[in-house]
């Protein structure tokens, strides 16, 4: 590549005619990082990643993980990223209807003119997405028939830790944390750029490294009936770890959106990593260890963030919050400076009881929003078997507190289909939302009762590589449905909003994030029928992923509902995520010990 | 909050322009820059009580979405005394070239807010003409007075109507805009939108196939019978 080509501001005025919030394609925010592209003498020398997210601008910008690269790829003198996410149908239309390649946000280069596409995959549904932009792009799809040396697709992300849905797709992908190995991967581009070797040169080099799979040295065996025999050679990639988050700093002057994003707000990491162990939980297993941030410079850091930044509100984020030791310490610390400049703080994830309950009343300066709890089953039982650790009496006592200080608002997480469930384990959920409402009805004086509210949230259970219920078959629609329906029907409907997540997409899910490379095809017979945005609401078709299946030659329920046994090789088991199957294994069996020793009781 | 009262705050009025990129912004985007700007150059707003505190800021009518803006207006309490262009040069650094405040100046702190006093909005249509002759300007030029001021579904919306050609390609034509009722004077509101769409429509019989470009130019308030921009009422 000796020359960089990019749109044109006056031709992207003529695209931009008559599309929704256009405000979502152009530059010029405050805090952009990219290097001028006018004033780079020679392109040979530097490096051009485009960093992805498939979804929108208003949802891929809250995103934590996107402006960390971004920092410190854009740190180094010869590297330079820019953001690239998802156009809104309308603006695809266009962009396809008028030949033009989809381009970067910044100096709007076309993405086929970058080094490096690396997408950011955060859930499954956005595989489709991710297909689409490549092929926006003007590139090929399929790594083997992209002959170019450059540009080189990559991904990472949740959603690739179990990287084969999307190996035919991918060069190579990114298992783990990306702070230092980002920066490893980058300096290989940059040799393998200069040099004059081929593709597969530079993806052996960069296999040697922790965190790097790279697909096309596998190869996969399959019996007849689908299970994997065999993959070769068994060489397992290790997930890459920071080891200390301290290391890195926190990311003072993020880009700052011009639109609204779906959270606006200064986000800091506190800490990486959960240790409650949730049985159900991915994340609870691919961010391990769990790392601490600490709250010294937290304190300091939050203050000049927002100074820096000019938000009104700070976001506290880690997979559990309450779990942070110095999180007392940290609240402290932000409140003066918070309270007197009307920053109001989050603390999403909170583990709420009532300490926490004190903390959330110092911080919050009057204002009360809502409270959330995650018990995610009703009964004791439940909870045991998916090793949820919160009590009914907890979480009683606790709302009696909230609503003793004026808190109202409730909002209440479950799942349903969890292995071993039984009626009794939905009729409790029903009971708990029950008891919740008896709380109010006794506690709140009534001209405020009459307006009481919980909004309950049920979704069903997915399971997902690398947790110890990655071996359970996904409950079928027609039952998760029926389990859904008991549940409306018999809560108390005045005091009650039920929303749910739809079964279908959520077998999807399961069928996507269990599957093996042969699920690529589906993936890709989906998005030629149309699939894109497929966890927006309106825009998924059960019937688009029913036929692509079935054309690929796919049962979904091979991949989504079907238990897996306890010896099977298992499509992500080229992948060492520092937690053995093993110990997965021995969790799962222990849930089952508590199934039964609750049943005979 | 009556401390904040008490202390020498003032109130600033200040004027800036929206372009380019920055045309694709709406309304909403615009107050959120202004505000999370003034929050980084340090400006003490003075904020409102109540449930959820919101800075006293106070913007003029909203631009279209897609226009440039020469004439956007802002009202902001400071509860320090700051001068006008200390403050004019603190926000402007923690703004983008594509808007950029032009004027500030201090006025009364009991002054009416600019939403209830902005009474008309000039909007610009620059329109290509290029090689036409000057009978066709004449002619044309009397046919949007005529027609669209006089006689279209705008004209009660339309306070005043001015064309002006320079070197004979571009035709400028100047539309002040009500944006405000008047009882006495039985006007309407004008509306962008719906006025761009007819006059699009509209021209087109004059082989004039594009507006090259259009702004907001200023907006006005009505006093002593004439009128006078925000800042030159203080």
């Amino acid at each position: 590549m000796e020359k960089i080509k990019t749109l044109k501001f006056s031709e992207l005025e003529n695209l931009l005619e008559g599309i929704q919030k256009p405000g979502r394609y152009v530059n010029h925010e405050v805090g952009t990082k990219s290097k001028d592209i006018s004033k780079i003498a020679d392109f040979s020398s530097m490096v051009f990643i485009a960093l992805i997210f498939p979804d929108i601008y208003e949802i891929g910008m809250p995103n934590l993980g996107l402006p960390i690269l971004y920092e410190i790829i854009n740190k180094t003198k010869y590297f330079s990223a820019e953001r690239v996410f998802s156009p809104w149908t309308d603006f695809e239309k266009k962009l396809r209807d008028s030949k033009v390649k989809l381009f970067s946000l910044e100096s709007r280069i076309f993405l086929d003119c970058f080094d490096v596409l690396g997408f950011s995959a955060q859930h499954e549904m956005l595989y489709t997405n991710i297909l689409n932009i490549i092929d926006m792009s003007g590139l090929k799809i399929h790594s083997k028939e992209r002959e170019g040396r450059l540009p080189l697709v990559c991904a990472g992300g949740p959603a690739v830790v179990n990287p084969q849905p999307l190996s035919k797709f991918m060069d190579f992908m990114v298992i783990g944390d990306g702070e230092e190995l980002t920066v490893k991967i980058l300096e290989k581009v940059k040799t393998y750029k200069k040099s004059s070797k081929d593709k597969l040169w530079f993806l052996k080099e960069i296999s040697k490294l922790d965190g790097v799979y790279v697909p096309g040295l596998y190869k996969f065996y399959y019996f007849k009936d689908g299970r994997i025999s065999d993959i070769k050679p068994f060489l397992r990639v290790k997930k890459e770890t920071v080891k200390d988050l301290n290391k890195f700093d926190i990311v003072l002057n993020p880009v700052i959106p011009n639109i609204k994003p779906v959270h606006d707000r200064f986000v800091i990491e506190i800490m990486r990593g959960c240790s409650r162990g949730c049985r159900f939980c991915q994340a609870g297993i691919i961010y391990r260890p769990v790392r601490q941030r600490n709250v010294n410079s937290l304190i300091e850091h939050s203050i000049c963030g927002i100074k820096n930044t000019g938000y009104d509100e700070i976001s506290f984020m880690s997979l559990s919050t309450a779990d942070y030791k110095d999180i007392g310490c940290l609240l402290e610390g932000v409140a003066g400076f918070m309270n007197l400049n009307k920053i109001s703080v989050s603390l999403p994830s909170l583990r709420v009881d009532s300490f926490n309950l004190h903390l959330a009343k110092l911080i919050r300066s009057g204002r009360r929003t809502g409270l959330t709890f995650a018990p995610e089953a009703g009964s004791q039982r439940m909870r045991d078997i998916i090793n949820k650790n919160i009590s009914e009496e907890e979480m009683i006592d606790c709302i009696k507190v909230a609503f003793k200080n004026g808190w109202e608002k409730i909002k209440l997480y479950f799942m349903i289909g969890f292995p071993f469930e039984e009626d009794e384990d939905i009729e409790q959920i029903v009971l708990l939302i029950k008891k919740i409402t008896d709380t109010a009805k006794g506690i709140l004086p009534k001209r405020n009762f009459r307006r009481f509210k919980i909004n309950v949230s049920i979704n069903a259970f997915c399971p997902k590589p690398f947790t110890p219920f990655q071996w359970v078959g996904q409950d079928s629609t027609d039952n998760l449905v029926e389990k859904f329906n008991y549940i409306v029907k018999n809560v108390p409907k005045k005091f009650v909003q039920i929303s749910w997540s739809n079964p279908q997409a959520s077998k999807i899910e399961s069928a996507l994030s269990k599957g093996d490379s042969s699920v690529g095809d589906a993936i890709e017979k989906a998005w030629r029928k149309g699939a894109k945005f497929d966890n927006w609401t309106d825009m998924f078709s059960y019937q688009i992923w029913e036929e692509a299946f079935k054309e690929s030659g796919l049962d979904m329920n091979f991949f989504a509902t079907r238990e897996i046994l306890p010896d099977e090789i298992l499509p992500w088991d080229i992948i060492d995520i520092g937690t053995s199957k093993k110990f997965l294994f021995n969790e799962y069996e222990k849930s089952r010990k508590f199934s039964r020793v609750q049943n005979k009781i | 909050m009556k401390n904040q009262e008490n202390s020498a705050g003032c109130k600033i009025r200040f004027k800036f322009y929206k372009k380019d990129e920055h045309r694709y912004l709406s309304h909403l985007d615009i107050v959120n820059i202004i505000t999370r700007a003034l929050r980084r150059a340090g400006i003490k707003t003075k904020y409102s009580c109540g449930y959820r505190p919101k800075p006293k800021i106070n913007f003029s009518n909203p631009t279209p979405l897609g226009v440039d803006s020469f004439a956007e207006y802002c009202d902001v309490i400071v509860l320090e005394d700051i001068e006008e262009c200390e403050f004019l040069s603190a926000v402007n650094l923690q703004l983008v070239p594509q808007m950029m405040i032009t004027r500030a100046k201090k006025i009364d702190i009991k002054s009416a807010s600019l939403s209830r006093d902005i009474s008309v909005c000039l909007y610009c249509f620059e329109l290509d003409v290029s090689g036409s002759t000057v009978n066709f300007i004449n002619e044309f030029t009397e046919s949007v007075k005529n027609n669209i001021k006089n006689k279209s579904d705008f004209s009660s919306s339309i306070f005043d109507l001015m064309v002006k050609t320079s070197n004979e390609d571009i035709i400028f034509v100047k539309l002040y805009g009500y944006v405000k009722i008047f009882k006495n004077l039985n006007n309407e509101i004008f509306k962008f939108n719906n006025f761009l769409e007819f006059f699009q429509n509209w021209i087109k019989k004059y082989n004039i196939i594009n507006i090259s470009y259009i702004k907001k130019e200023e907006l006005y308030i009505f006093k002593d019978n004439t009128l006078k921009t925000p800042m030159e009422i203080i």
